[in-house]
């Protein structure tokens, strides 16, 4: 009997057990037991290996990927500590995720992250670590970066280490374009030119622009509020009243006429026949295997094209967005949006301070980030050293010699649900669901 | 030994102390605090909230002018019957098929259950490929039998309800299949030898001999099937996202996600939330109420 009760005992204890083993490893990461005053000694009896827990959007098909590995790979070769590596490919989904990590606490040591409006929910909430902060106990911190070039938050601090610039450009697929009798844009190509041109690729039984409506729509925004507007305004968003009713001024009206020029290519039947339901993945693929035309995307698809389609890169080039109203060809979106951030979890868990310092140095090194670059603008004070252009990335050399004046995206100064809500509406706008200013007044309520 | 320690409660509390404890923290704690959610103003996952709502009672007001919960709840409701129809039908038909079977039935048994066991994920992308617009299986074969000129786009408006629960009957026939030949199983034989001997065969067999023993079987299933459907979420997800095509491919399930996780509107999704529960004790109640087991019944 008491044999029998010993082993009841026994059981319920290890049941009990079991259930509160998943509750004990936080506690060493959120003790706050250091402060920047005493960061350097923490520093110096750091131990030499730990394990990092880091965040990017260099997920399975970025561009970089390989890359930001093989980067990754000789930081743990140098230091022996290990990289526990959770990135993903950058989407709303993602962002959201990334943020409710740090709501919840779950947030990882070093985070490559945009340095927007997206990051101000955890800087506003003291969950990342200044540059100044940093430097004061690494003196050397991002000292290889120009400080102008570097995103300043709300608060007036930086935050985060710039990583390599981004461009947004019209690729175009020159087989195709040949094909249709139809010339590849150049620095003055219009959007009546543009518009003349999609009825003759559509007439030979291409699709004219690839683009999913359902999942990538932000691309052919900016341009069109781009070309609704001008470099100086593109940044303005529209409000609402104190009633919650749209303000109808210039922006919000550019934001209407942008949304309904995306209808007005969506109703002459230059997408896709499915870009309601395609995934980004889908339409870029039409218009790698010379079944579309044009696509609007980034520098990033440069490396993607490169590393998946490397035997056709010379039926692919990078030219000019069509202008209308007061926009030139030659002006683009650009600009360098995201950095790597350090948490004050890391921070302050003496074990991994100099380890996650020493990660975003290595990875925001000279030699590190020549290997991301190839046409992309850096903060490097002594510039990036690509390695040799192949055929696609000379074309975008090329036509980013011509561009005459670049600006951030608008998108990424709104918040993370004003920006689902609008471009989550953008099909609800083309089929005539929902209007333009309808979709307008949504968002800019949610901002 | 045995009536000793039935007699004793203090194991029994011991051995049911965590399970309890488990409950408590994992599901009671968590449901109490989603009725708060729902009445409260919470602007972002983990947020604090920001006091209740005004008036508190906002988040439900919203629920009733929400035409895209709206949209919700009737593919939900759609989903219910479709499983009950094709899901607890198919499988009610290849149990008959199978038990009626002498050679092969574990074949067959492990081959209908097999897609229970693949995850929702996998099955998503599977079928995913399947139905591509541009190469996808259905697609191809369709158009090289002759059957179509164009390429179907299956989540469009008009075949994406199609295209969401065709997978979730595939996947969940093969759970119901096993349940049901189990329950065929427990039929004793002598019965269906003593309907032959009667001139009972084929068709009339399974009419006056296999479904109405199989009856209480039968209503298990179908209330597992009515309160199953409310819960699917993960292929529909994998394969839709948000709403395609065009908010009208919602589900309870996705709905609730989408603003919780995407929007980060917390408050919205747990009202939701408590929709979605109160949904599912009155349909299981009722499901209870009508298919109610016949204790009649015994072999």
């Amino acid at each position: 009997m008491k044999k029998g009760r010993f082993l009841s005992l026994t059981l319920a204890c290890a049941l009990c057990a079991s259930m509160l083993a998943g509750c004990g490893g936080g506690g060493q990461a959120s003790s706050p037991s250091a402060g920047s005053a005493g960061s350097a000694d923490n520093a110096a009896s750091a131990p030499a290996k730990v394990e990092l827990t880091v965040v990017t959007s260099y997920g399975g098909d970025d561009g970089n990927r390989k890359n930001y590995e093989a980067a990754v790979k000789a930081y743990e070769k140098a230091t022996g500590n290990t990289v526990a590596d959770a990135s993903a490919t950058s989407n709303e989904e993602w962002k959201a995720k990334v943020l409710t990590d740090f709501e919840t606490g779950t947030e990882p040591d070093v985070l490559f992250f945009f340095t927007n409006a997206d990051a101000e929910p955890f800087i506003q909430e003291g969950k990342v670590v200044d540059l100044d902060t940093i430097r004061a106990a690494y003196p050397d911190y991002a000292s290889n970066m120009k400080d102008s070039m570097m995103a300043t938050a709300a608060d007036g601090k930086h935050y985060a280490v710039p990583s390599a610039g981004f461009w947004e450009n019209m690729f175009v697929n020159t087989k195709v374009l040949e094909d249709c009798g139809v010339k590849v844009p150049g620095p003055d190509y219009t959007w009546e030119q543009f518009l003349t041109d999609c009825e003759a690729i559509k007439a030979k039984g291409y699709t004219p622009i690839a683009c999913s409506l359902f999942e990538v729509p932000h691309y052919w925004f900016e341009f069109t509020l781009l070309n609704n507007g001008t470099l100086t305004t593109q940044m303005d968003v529209p409000t609402v009243d104190a009633d919650g009713k749209l303000v109808m001024d210039q922006t919000a009206e550019k934001w209407i006429n942008g949304l309904n020029d995306i209808k007005d290519l969506y109703e002459r039947g230059f997408f896709p026949a499915n870009t309601l339901t395609a995934t980004d993945a889908e339409t870029v693929q039409l218009f790698a295997e010379d079944e579309a035309a044009f696509l609007i995307d980034g520098s990033w698809k440069c490396g993607y094209f490169s590393d998946n389609y490397a035997d056709k890169l010379g039926d692919y080039a990078v030219a000019y967005v069509p202008a209308k109203g007061e926009r030139k060809a030659t002006e683009a979106i650009g600009g360098i949006s995201m950095g790597y951030f350090i948490t004050q979890k890391a921070w302050n868990d003496p074990a991994k301070q100099a380890a996650a310092v020493e990660f975003v140095q290595h990875m925001t090194s000279d030699e590190v980030l020549s290997t991301f670059v190839t046409t992309e603008v850096t903060a490097l004070k002594n510039g990036a050293s690509p390695s040799g252009l192949n055929s696609l990335q000379q074309t975008a050399a090329d036509t980013n010699a011509n561009i005459t004046g670049v600006v951030g995206a608008v998108q990424d100064t709104i918040t993370s649900e004003a920006k689902t809500d609008l471009f989550a509406n953008v099909q609800n706008v083309v089929t005539g669901q929902m209007t333009a200013e309808e979709a307008v007044a949504s968002a800019a309520a949610l901002n | 030994m045995g009536s000793t320690l039935y007699k004793k409660k203090a194991p029994l509390i011991i051995f049911l102390a965590p399970a309890f404890a488990f409950l408590l923290v994992f599901l009671y704690y968590p449901f109490i605090q989603n009725v708060i959610n729902s009445v409260s103003q919470i602007t972002g996952l983990g947020r604090p909230a920001e006091g209740l709502q005004s008036p508190w009672y906002a988040n439900y007001a919203q629920l009733l002018a929400d035409p895209k919960l709206h949209t919700a709840l009737q593919n939900t409701l759609i989903l219910i019957v479709c499983t009950v129809v094709f899901e607890v039908g198919i499988a009610l038909v290849l149990a008959l098929l199978v038990d009626s079977i002498e050679k092969g039935a574990q074949v067959f048994r492990t081959l209908y259950f097999f897609p229970i066991v693949i995850s929702a994920t996998a099955l998503g992308l599977m079928f995913n490929l399947i139905f591509l617009y541009k190469g996808g299986m259905v697609n191809q074969l369709l158009l090289n039998l002759g059957l179509i000129q164009q390429a179907i786009d299956w989540k469009d408006s008009a075949h994406f309800l199609f295209t969401m629960f065709s997978p979730v009957m595939w996947q969940y026939v093969g759970f119901y299949f096993v349940i049901l030949v189990t329950g065929l199983n427990n039929i004793p034989g002598d019965l269906y030898e003593a309907a032959a001997l009667d001139g009972c065969d084929g068709l009339r067999r399974v009419r006056y001999i296999s479904l109405p023993l199989l009856r209480n079987v039968l209503c298990t299933c179908l209330v597992l099937a009515i309160t199953g459907a409310l819960k699917v979420f993960d292929l529909p997800w994998v394969m839709f996202g948000a709403g395609m095509p065009q908010d009208q491919g919602w589900l309870t399930g996705t709905y609730m996600y989408d603003q919780t996780f995407n929007r980060g509107n917390v408050d919205y999704g747990s009202a939701i939330a408590m929709l979605i529960v109160v949904l599912g004790v009155i349909l299981s109640n009722l499901a209870n109420r009508v298919f109610r087991p016949r204790e009649d019944i015994e072999f």
